[in-house]
Formats: structure tokens, sequence, C-alpha cells
């Protein structure tokens, strides 16, 4: 029993030290950053001519909303190119409605930059699809949580390729960062939707005790480490019964 | 009995008291202040909400094992050096805690969930500090337990003081286990897996403190020994009352003792085993937990509850009906008591019925529940020994004037204060809020009338503990 617990304490206060030696980050949360708060209803103008604020816009049917800008040499162009091919080939508008909005947060592009852009893409006559500006970018990309940077040498922002799923109630329901697969953009459209939508823990360096883990590529949950820690209370207390006994047992005979 | 022990269990008495009326007045205090007729800050209500929990559910632990520590005695010898160190970490704990509340503010309710207690909404220090104290607390009650457990098990094989050799019906054994033995020691083990529960909560907790961000808690993990220490706690809190009561209403009532027959063998051994996954039913609302256990967890809170209820109720029914009951506040409080356990039992069940926790989850209903097993219930077996313990003290003979008015006032009071969470409960309204938005409007005049029945409530507590602390106090001072 005494060499159990020793063994137990000795293992526990090994790993974890050496494990915080080792960790790199304290994960990836920036999906989550500003999640379920409204968003700024800013004014926008949208190529056609049609002037609306974000929340008008949402109201009938929710957004996905896609911040780009127009003379971004980097990941605007595919992010705009995969969000229509996968939609395109979810067609889930019939049972989930929504419209995209594709929002230029570049306070000095302009409505024909936009208009171009929407041309190159072939989107023009597209129903469902917006394109726009809006003087109340900054305001907008706060509420959203995206922070992108000037730099100055190369011309161009540094930022994240982010789609974010607005509600008809003006609520961000959804972040997705980076270029995503089909399968999660139908999670955006089900969540902004108000369909549930299960969420997992990304896996860090910094946790090792979790009860179940996901595994995205399979879509399975296999056990965790952390269900021995739940399990080994009662085991101890049994072991702990046993061992009383035999040992006052002993000492009787 | 030696008086050494008379006094750790009137010192313990004592303590309980003074705490429970203390706790009951932080309760009036949020009551009112929920019904808008006093007005807290949010932080004092918190403050308030987790310090009353953590103090009850201390307070009425301690009152069991004092209880069964001080009748184990007829049956074995106990240590009393274990009582003491139990009681003297358990004072040293609960100032720790009240500290960390009342002057650091940490306000994370009594199961400070991962991760409120890193959501550092108070003084820096009052989180470590919360944290030792549940060491110093748990410590204190791990050897106590232990301690317990070697007293038994120095006298009763593993299968004796299980009862096993009662599982055949028409079974004579040699070495027949009391009730009281069997319900104690089959507690003794819940709590103890309860206490190693949290101290690896505790240690988890701790060393993401320290860590720095070097180590992250798993928060399902966290959740499931929170409930599994709290909930499980909670239930064997009740189960050491029941132990008191199976071996003290037949000898204050004038009846032959009660045996351990084959159906109380089995109902309490199928409790020592389910009450381990009943706690899973706090976690129906947390989808990553898979199906199964869910399952498990609505399976488990029937069969730990309904075997043990079942034969409580008919032990005490066989007891009462028909015959001839010297009736006096002890076994009165028993009877109430076992009728409280039983209600708020049944209060239990439909919430942990998965179709229904959809709707109860974290309303009202959920507090309306546990309050009626421990403010009707447990509470009601502690003070019915508590009662009974301080006339041992004087010349064993139960005489009590205003018996009727006590009861009353208790009885009256804590059904009006129980009704209030129910019927608020079952309007939707959530627990936990320190004011009541518009859309639970209702909540306000539930609390209202909840709050005016429980300082009744009160009132009754106030009369009945008066002669026992009387009696308590002045045998702690005496020379005997
Ligand atoms: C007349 C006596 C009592 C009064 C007035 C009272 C009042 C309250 C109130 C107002 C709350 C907050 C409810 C909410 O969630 O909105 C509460 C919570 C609680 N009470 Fe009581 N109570 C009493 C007796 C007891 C007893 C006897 C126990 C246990 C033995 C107990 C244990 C608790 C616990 C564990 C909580 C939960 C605290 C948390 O959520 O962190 N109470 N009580």
């Amino acid at each position: 029993m005494f060499r159990l617990c020793l063994f137990t304490s000795i293992v526990m206060l090994t790993i974890l030290p050496a494990q915080s030696l080792f960790s790199q980050s304290l994960g990836d949360f920036r999906e989550e950053i500003n999640i379920y708060n409204t968003l700024y209803d800013a004014p926008l103008h949208l190529v056609g001519g049609a002037d609306v604020s974000l929340h008008e816009l949402a109201k009938d049917k929710p957004i996905i909303l896609a911040l780009v800008f127009s003379r971004c040499s980097g990941v605007c162009n595919p992010l705009v190119l995969e969000l229509k091919e996968n939609l395109r080939m979810l067609n889930l508008q019939q049972e989930l409605p929504y419209s995209v909005l594709v929002l230029s947060f570049d306070p000095w592009d302009k409505i024909e930059d936009m208009q171009y852009m929407a041309e190159r893409f072939n989107l023009t006559n597209e129903p469902d699809w917006y394109f726009g500006v809006t003087d109340s970018i900054n305001q907008v990309i706060n509420s959203v949580g995206f922070k992108p940077i000037w730099d100055e040498k190369k011309k161009q922002f540094d930022h994240d390729a982010l789609l974010a799923g607005v509600s008809t109630k003006g609520k961000m329901t959804k972040k997705l960062l980076g270029l995503r697969n089909s399968k999660d953009l139908r999670m955006l459209v089900q969540s902004i939707n108000k369909v549930f939508i299960p969420s997992y823990r990304l896996p860090t360096n910094t946790s090792i005790f979790t009860c179940f883990n996901y595994d995205p590529e399979t879509g399975k949950i296999v056990p965790g480490t952390g269900l021995l820690i739940i399990i080994m209370p009662v085991l101890i207390t049994w072991l702990t019964v046993i061992g009383i006994r035999m040992a006052v047992r002993k000492k009787t005979t | 009995m030696e008086n050494k022990f008379k006094k750790i269990t009137s010192l313990w008495i004592i303590t309980v008291l003074i705490l429970f009326v203390v706790a009951i007045i932080l309760g009036l205090l949020m009551r009112f202040n929920q019904g808008g007729n006093i007005k807290l800050d949010p932080v004092t209500f918190y403050t308030d909400m987790t310090i009353h929990g953590l103090t009850m559910i201390g307070i009425w632990f301690v009152a069991g094992m004092a209880a069964v520590n001080y009748i184990m005695e007829r049956y074995v010898r106990t240590s009393y050096k274990a009582n003491l160190i139990a009681y003297i970490m358990t004072v040293v704990g609960v100032l720790m805690l009240w500290g960390a509340g009342f002057i650091g503010k940490f306000h994370a309710g009594w199961t400070f969930l991962y991760p409120l207690p890193f959501k550092i909404m108070w003084e820096q220090w009052a989180t470590p500090l919360f944290l030792y104290a549940l060491l110093v607390l748990g410590v204190g009650w791990t050897i106590w337990t232990v301690s317990l457990m070697i007293s038994l098990l120095k006298k009763y094989t593993l299968s004796q003081v299980f009862a096993w050799q009662h599982f055949k019906r028409d079974a004579k054994p040699e070495v027949e286990t009391p009730p009281f033995v069997l319900i104690s020691m089959i507690s003794l083990v819940g709590v103890l897996s309860c206490l190693i529960t949290a101290a690896a909560l505790d240690f988890l907790l701790l060393t993401e403190y320290y860590s720095n961000g070097g180590f992250i808690n798993d928060a399902l993990l966290m959740k499931n020994l929170t409930y599994f220490f709290g909930h499980t706690l909670a239930n064997e809190m009740l189960y050491l009352g029941l132990a008191v009561i199976y071996e003290l209403f037949s000898e204050v009532s004038g009846r032959p003792k009660w045996k351990t027959s084959w159906y109380v063998a089995y109902a309490w051994n199928l409790t020592l085993f389910f009450v381990l996954f009943a706690f899973l039913h706090h976690m129906y609302m947390d989808f990553v937990q898979p199906e199964t256990l869910q399952i498990i967890g609505q399976l488990a809170s029937y069969l730990a509850s309904i075997p043990s209820t079942g034969v409580t109720i008919f032990s005490i029914l066989v007891a009462v009906y028909g015959t001839k009951i010297n009736w006096n506040l002890a076994n009165l409080m028993f009877f109430i008591g076992t009728a409280g356990w039983v209600s708020g039992g049944i209060g239990a069940v439909i919430d942990a019925t998965i179709s229904n926790n959809f709707l109860l989850h974290n309303t009202l209903w959920v507090p309306a529940h546990f309050h009626t097993y421990n403010a009707l219930g447990n509470v009601l077996f502690s003070l019915g020994f508590f009662y009974w313990f301080s006339f041992q003290l004087k010349d064993g003979i139960i005489k009590d004037k205003h018996s009727m008015l006590k009861i009353l006032l208790i009885v009256i009071g804590g059904i009006g204060f129980l009704a209030a969470f129910y019927f608020a409960g079952a309007d939707s309204v959530a627990r936990r809020y320190a004011n009541y938005p518009e859309e639970m409007a209702s909540g306000k005049f539930w609390a209202t009338f909840g709050g005016t029945f429980a300082t009744i409530y009160l009132l009754g507590i106030i009369l009945f503990i008066g002669g026992i602390l009387k009696r308590c106090f002045g045998f702690v001072f005496s020379r005997v």
C-alpha cells in the first residue's frame, strides 16, 4: 500500500515538472475570443449600391463573414475561393440558409476595389453573396477579435485567414481560423442556424490527464489517462481496507 | 463510556451548532437579497453563498462522524487521538476557509468548479489559502476515517463488517453484524474514496496554480472529480446519520434493537457500490462525456437510493406501526428526518432522470432537493442524536417543555422554505443568481416567501438547541 502510494507520488511529481519544462504554448484559444459577443453594428456599403447595417443584413439570413483586403497577395484569395467551392459542394441553402459577406478590413479599400474582387471570383450575380466596405472597420475587427498588422516593408497586412459566423441577432457564434475543410464550414453554418455544435479541446502539451481524447481525423473519442485518476480513489480505498484488515490480523495472530 | 469521549463529542456539538446558526443567517441574507428585501453587492452574495455551502456541508459531515464515533465506542475501542486531531484540524481548516472567504473574498461556490479558482476576482492569496484549507480539512478527516475503519476491522473480518454472512435468507451466522456497524463501515468506505478524490483534485489545482501556465487541467476531469467528491460526500454524510438512526431509534422508542436481516445487508451493499457512480448525473449537460456514462449515471442514481431508502422506511414503519412508542424529541427528529430524507430523495431522483434534467438542470429545483434532505433530513438526524446525547450527560431521562412548539416551528418553517425553492425551480428560475433578472421575476416573490419561512425555521432551531448547548457547555467545563 505504502509502496503503491510512494510510486504514484513519484510518477506524478516527476511527470508534472518535466511536463511544464517542455511545454511550449498555452493552447490556441484565438477561435474562442469574443465568441457569443454581439458584433459591432457597422453601416455597410455593398457592391450594387445598397447601404445597410451589419445587423440588418443578418436579420433575415445569418451571415458568414470573410475579412479580406483587395491588394492581398497572401491568404485572402485562397480563402474566398475555397469558401465558394466548399459552399457549392455542401449545398446547404435549403436546410440551413445563410448569406456570405466579404468585407474589406483595409481602410484604403474603396467599393470599386471590392466590385473588382467580386468580378474576379465570378460572384457578382451570385445570390446571397455580398462584397462591401465600411467606415467603421476598426470597431468591426475589434468586436470580432481580429488583429491585422500592417507590414510597411511588404506593403501588406499580416493577418489570419478568418471566417466568422454571425447569427440573425448579430452575435458571433463561431470562428474558423486558417483554411479549413468543408466539415468545419458545415459546423459554422449550423452554428449560425442555432444547431448545437459539439466542440472539443485542442490538444496541448500542457495538459496530460485528459478523460477522453478526440481524434479530429477519425472523429472518434478514445479514453485518456484522466480516467485512471477518477478510478484511483476507489482502488486506493479498497487497498486500504484490505491492507488494514491484513495488518490487524497479523498483529492479533 | 469514557468521559473524554463525552467531552470531545460535546465540543463537536457546540462547534457544529454555533456554525449552523451563523450559516443559516448567511442563507437568510442570500434569500432576502434575492427577494429584493435587502441589498448585498454581488461579491458579498457569492462569498456568503460559498461560505454557507461549505460550512453546512462540513459541519453536518463532522456531526455525523462525531455521532458515529461516539456510538461506535459501544462495539469497539476507537482512537481518541484521531478524534481530537480531526477536531483541531477542522477548526483550523474552517478558520482558513472563512479567512479566504470573508477577508479574501474568495467566492467560487462550494464546488469551486474548475477553472473558477483561477479566475481571480478576489485577493490573490485567497485562492492558495482556500486550497490549503481543503488540504488541512482533508488530512484531518482522512486520519479520523481511517482510524475508525481500523477500529472496526480489528474486531470484524471483511465479510463480517459488510454483513455478507447475512446474505442467505435463513442464515444464523455465528457473528452477527449490527446494522450500525454495517452502515458505518459502508459510509466510511465511501467517505475515504471522497477524501482521496478531494486530495487528487486539490493536488491538480495546486499544481496548475504553481506551474505558471506549464500545466493545464482537463476541465472534464476536474468536473468529474469535483462531483465525485462533492456529491458522494453529501450522500455519505446522510448515511452516517442513518447509521445512528438504526442504532438509536428503537432504543429511544423503547422497542427491541434492530438486527441485520438479509435484505438490509443486500440493500446497503448495493448502496456501497452504486453510490460511487451516482455523481455522473451532474454531468448530463456535459456533451463531451460519452453517452454510456450518462446512462450509467441515471441507473446508478436509482440503484443507490431506492434499496437503502426502501429498507429504512420499512424498518421504521415496522417499528412504529400499531405499537406503543415513547415519542420524544429524539425519535421524533429521527422520524421526521427520515420523511425529509425520502422527500428530498424523490426530488433528487426526478432531477436525476435525464429527460427531466433538460428542464431542471441548474434551476432552484437543485437547492430544493438537497436542502430537503439536509435541512429537514440529515440535520434532524444529527439534532436527534445531539438531543439524546445531551440528556445522556445529565440523567438519561428525556423530558422537555415546549416540544411541540419547537417541532412545529422547524417543520412548518422548513416546509415553507423548501416549497419556495421547489415552486421557483419548477418555474425555471435559475440557481445561484444574486439578483433575478426580469425573465425570472417570480424568483423574487418565492425568495421573500422562502426567507420568511426560513426565519421561522431558525427560530425553531434556536429554541431547540438552547438546552443542548447548555448541557454540552456544562459538561465541557465540568471537572468530571
Ligand atoms: C434555513 C436554512 C437555510 C437557508 C436559509 C439556506 C439558504 C440558501 C440559499 C439562499 C442558497 C443559494 C441558492 C441559490 O442557488 O440561489 C443556498 C445554497 C446552498 N445551501 Fe443552503 N440554506 C439553508 C440550509 C442549508 C443546509 C442545512 C445545508 C446543508 C447541510 C445547506 C447547504 C447549501 C449548499 C451546499 C448550497 C450551495 C452553495 C453553492 O451553490 O455554492 N443549506 N442555501
